[in-house]
């Protein structure tokens, strides 16, 4: 029983894993349409990629928007999390409720939404536009990274920073900022991602000038036309893993590195 | 003295005036925005409950529904079955391997839909792997792509992640002991996940279920580009309506319902289990 | 003693408005002194520190130090150091930079205060250490830093809560000798906040002892030990058998136990006769008795415990409860289940009049 649920856990990771590497050779074909395994390997469609001005544009634009998106969020949660996780107060409930609001609602039904209020402000098809309806999406998560962070925030640092003579201002500033740097990071880092791979939303509100990475890949996908889309999925995934693994190396190794010390 | 003195206590006004910046800007770019939905859904293209009495008696739109509340549902049971034996896995194998188990799914998790997405038209397309190793087996290749099926594999492939993390997280803090114990007691090794791991894991199986249903429901991007265009999703429908016809009161009223069907089981998840532990 | 340093002035505390954490607390210590507050959880120990620290205020009552009032100076502007029970170094710093944090907040010219910090470093015996992070250090190597962050800045007064709770046994006595050794060499007046009474009884010049928000005692541990004003201090310092007494003859110096009969005691000038009264006798101070030896009694054995140099005999007289510690070649011979006389030198008993 044991031994058979082991066994399948093995197939179902084999699952979770195959279709993400298998993008990597696409990305190397020369197949024009969806072919696999390929017909032949070249690099064209990296040149490809790098030279069209139609995946370049998107590309920036939505690494401009995802960073806009990152700094925006982190500074709008950061004092309310310090609100809702260090005092209590009436109705506190009811806006730890609204800020987990749009992780529960639908993104389709916030893209009509941004759609019709977007155009009522002349913001439709902005950057201003589709940086806003980001920043709003992406309040939740990083809400619950930093509070996450902030919870495990151990304060008799602020009263042995206050103890050695430093006033509110100072042991903000020298002792719970940088602590919580890597939360910062994180909830940073999480807006920036949801921002950058937000789909159905900027499908609605972005425009000619403004497409996002997500809304061409999205049309690519959908028109069947290029295949420069397998590099693209190369290139994120490619990001995703680092992403993922160098955290990982890294703790690892600084692991090592303490344990070799006496 | 601000950080001596935090939990001063209902009178405060400190906290709101750290909460004021966020609260305006999602009152104004959240709130606002969604309450047009819903005023949309009786007013465009005039005032009145029209478009709710269409969706109860058209047949169409119940059907619509219907249909993505069986595909959410069948997503997640596919998520549950596959996710458990990989989260017990996970929760089993050795520190070295399970971090490497987990490097996988989280890589799974943070790739965006559309790559996902795209990868599934690849493996499931007319000259795609599984296509060829039919005919080579000789039968006729079947027609894989644009099918309810295509789009719920990807959506399982897609959503997974989230259920084997939510039971990871249960499965991971059960005491190796009691598995142990139970054993020594004379349960059998069936009888040990029947009656100690399950029970135990239940509320990361209700987290994993509601998140996968909930992101199910409101599922735009896979269906659309792989799933069958006979057989659509309520989002899909929903963009349809504005994209192609500009009727947004109808495609208001829908999305009223879908957000109501979604908050009604957040609400039940809720009640029962308190919703800040739902993405924890 | 000499001229009071520290002054507790009727101090208290209500978190609720309603319930008193702490309840009028008067306490004051010399220049130099070494004060240990010991009591159970919740006993206000703990409380009072925070209240000399500045991060709780006083609801009532004075803090003074060296004749000025500090009860409404920010915990920032008060100058004590203080060490915590997890030490509380900051992650992100070095050993060295973490010494360093008071004499920054306090804007010293950076060679002197490098300087002060490392001299400060090797006197915990660390200088090898400066540059390393605190998760790159064992429990007692952070403790030392923490106590020579808390000492570098020259603090008024310096504060330590439970900082050995962490350690295993062996550490936290070698740290229980350092931390003396530093404190007295610097003379700084200390609050040292534990609940091991041990700990209590090795380091302290002074012990004060909470419970209820209240002190219960306050004197030399020799003072505490042999002479506890209550029972409740009584029980909570040291092995202890409380037999009720009733004074015959308080002036002559004598009593009566039940079950034990007739017992001489120290003379108690100024006590009635007839008082109720419980009378403390340390395990300790029993011993085998002496052919027609006074306060004798006959022990029914029950249990025996023996720890090689010592034994712990456990019996009843009488229907009462006793326990006695005996040197462990005394004990040999006794076994369970058998009779031994006892006795104790009238000196040894000590008389806490009933509450």
């Amino acid at each position: 029983m044991r031994l058979a649920l082991l066994l399948l856990g093995a197939l179902v990771l084999a699952f979770v894993a195959a279709p993400l590497f298998i993008v990597v050779p696409m990305s190397f074909s020369t197949a024009v349409s969806l072919e696999f395994p390929p017909p032949g390997w070249w690099t064209g469609y990296y040149t490809a990629y790098f030279n069209d001005a139609r995946w370049t544009t998107p590309t920036l634009n939505s690494l401009g928007i995802a960073l806009a998106v990152s700094v925006l969020t982190v500074l709008l949660v950061t004092p309310a999390t310090f609100a809702l996780v260090r005092h209590r107060f009436a109705g506190k409930g009811v806006v730890n409720l609204l800020m987990m609001l749009p992780l529960a609602v639908p993104h389709i039904v916030m893209a009509i939404g941004y759609y019709a209020f977007l155009a009522d402000v002349r913001l439709l098809q902005t950057f201003p536009g589709i940086i806003l309806a980001h920043t709003a999406l992406s309040v939740p998560m990083a809400f619950l990274v930093l509070s996450a962070n902030l919870k495990g925030f151990d304060r008799t640092l602020e009263r042995a920073a206050l103890s050695l003579g430093a006033s509110p201002a100072a042991t903000f500033r020298h002792v719970t900022l940088p602590v919580l740097w890597p939360g910062f990071a994180a909830a940073a880092l999480f807006a920036f991602v949801q921002s950058f791979d937000e789909t159905v939303v900027a499908l609605f509100i972005s425009g000619r000038d403004t497409e996002t990475l997500p809304r061409r890949m999205f049309d690519s996908i959908r028109t069947q036309a290029d295949p420069v889309i397998a590099v693209v999925s190369t290139l994120l995934f490619l990001a995703v893993a680092a992403l993922v693994i160098v955290p990982v190396l890294w703790r690892a190794l600084s692991r090592r590195r303490s344990e070799a010390r006496p | 003295m601000s950080a001596t003195t935090a939990a001063a206590g209902g009178g405060s006004l400190r906290p709101w005036l750290l909460l004021a910046p966020l609260l305006v800007f999602l009152a104004a770019f959240f709130l606002v925005p969604l309450a047009q939905v819903a005023v949309m859904s009786v007013s465009d293209p005039e005032w009145g409950l029209e478009h709710y009495v269409a969706i109860a008696t058209d047949g169409f739109h119940l059907r619509v529904l219907l249909d993505t509340f069986i595909t959410a549902l069948t997503v997640s049971l596919c998520c549950l079955v596959l996710g458990f034996p990989l989260a017990y896995a996970m929760a089993a194998a050795p520190q070295g391997l399970a971090a490497a188990m987990m490097v996988v799914v989280t890589m799974s998790f943070w790739t965006s839909f559309l790559v996902r997405t795209y990868a599934w038209m690849v493996l499931l397309g007319n000259r795609g792997p599984i296509a060829r190793f039919v005919e080579w087996m000789g039968f006729a290749s079947p027609e894989l792509l644009f099918t309810r099926f295509s789009s719920t594999v990807a959506m399982t492939h897609i959503l997974l992640p989230y259920m084997v993390l939510s039971l990871y997280g249960v499965l991971k803090r059960i005491e190796p002991a009691l598995p142990r114990s139970a054993a020594s007691l004379g349960a059998t090794p069936a009888g040990v996940i029947r009656h100690v791991v399950l029970p135990l894991a239940a509320p990361g199986i209700a987290n994993g279920l509601t998140l996968v249903f909930v992101l199910c429901l409101g599922f735009y991007v896979t269906p659309i580009l792989i799933g069958s265009p006979r057989e659509q999703m309520v989002a899909g429908v929903i963009g349809q309506q504005v994209e192609e016809f500009l009727a947004f009161g109808e495609a208001s009223a829908m999305a009223m319902l879908l957000l109501a069907s979604t908050l009604v089981i957040l609400g039940l998840y809720h009640r029962r289990f308190g919703l800040d532990r739902l993405w924890g | 003693m000499t001229k009071p340093y520290l002054e507790l002035r009727n101090l208290s505390k209500s978190y609720d408005g309603r319930s008193r954490a702490l309840d009028g607390v008067n306490l004051t210590a010399g220049k130099g002194e070494f004060i240990t507050f010991l009591g159970p959880s919740g006993s206000g120990k703990t409380t009072t520190l925070m209240l000399i620290a500045g991060f709780e205020g006083a609801t009532e009552g004075e803090i003074l130090v060296d004749g000025t009032s500090i009860t409404r100076v920010p915990p920032h502007k008060r100058g004590i150091g203080i060490v915590f029970q997890n030490y509380a170094l900051f992650p992100h710093r070095t050993a060295l930079q973490n010494i360093l944090f008071p004499l920054q907040m306090r804007k010293m010219p950076k060679a002197q205060a490098t300087e002060k910090a490392r001299h400060m470093l090797a006197l915990v015996g660390l200088e090898r250490f400066a540059d390393r992070h605190p998760r790159e250090m064992s429990g007692g190597q952070q403790q030392r830093v923490a106590l020579a962050r808390a000492l570098v800045f020259d603090p008024a007064l310096l504060l330590l809560d439970e900082p050995l709770g962490a350690l295993d046994k062996n550490l936290r006595e070698s740290l229980q000798i350092e931390i003396k050794r530093i404190q007295r060499s610097l003379g700084v007046t200390t609050i040292f906040v534990t609940h091991d009474q041990s700990e209590a009884m090795a380091m302290s010049d002074r012990i004060v002892i909470f419970e209820g928000g209240r002190i219960q005692q306050a004197g030399t541990p020799l003072e505490i030990y042999d002479r506890p004003v209550n029972d409740f201090v009584a029980r909570f310092v040291g092995d202890s058998n409380l037999l009720p007494i009733c004074l015959t003859d308080p002036a002559a110096g004598t009593g009566e136990i039940a079950g034990i009969g007739p017992v001489r005691i120290p003379a108690q000038p100024g006590r009635r006769a007839g008082e109720a009264a419980t009378l403390l006798l340390r395990p300790e101070v029993l011993g085998l008795a002496a052919e027609g030896a006074p306060n004798t009694c006959r022990l029914a054995v029950e249990t025996v415990v023996h720890f090689g140099d010592s034994a712990l005999v456990l019996g009843d007289v009488g229907g009462t409860p006793l326990r006695a510690r005996l040197p462990g070649l005394a004990a040999q011979g006794i076994s369970e289940g058998s009779e031994v006389a006892l006795s104790w030198n009238p000196a040894a008993g000590h008389l806490i009049p009933a509450a």
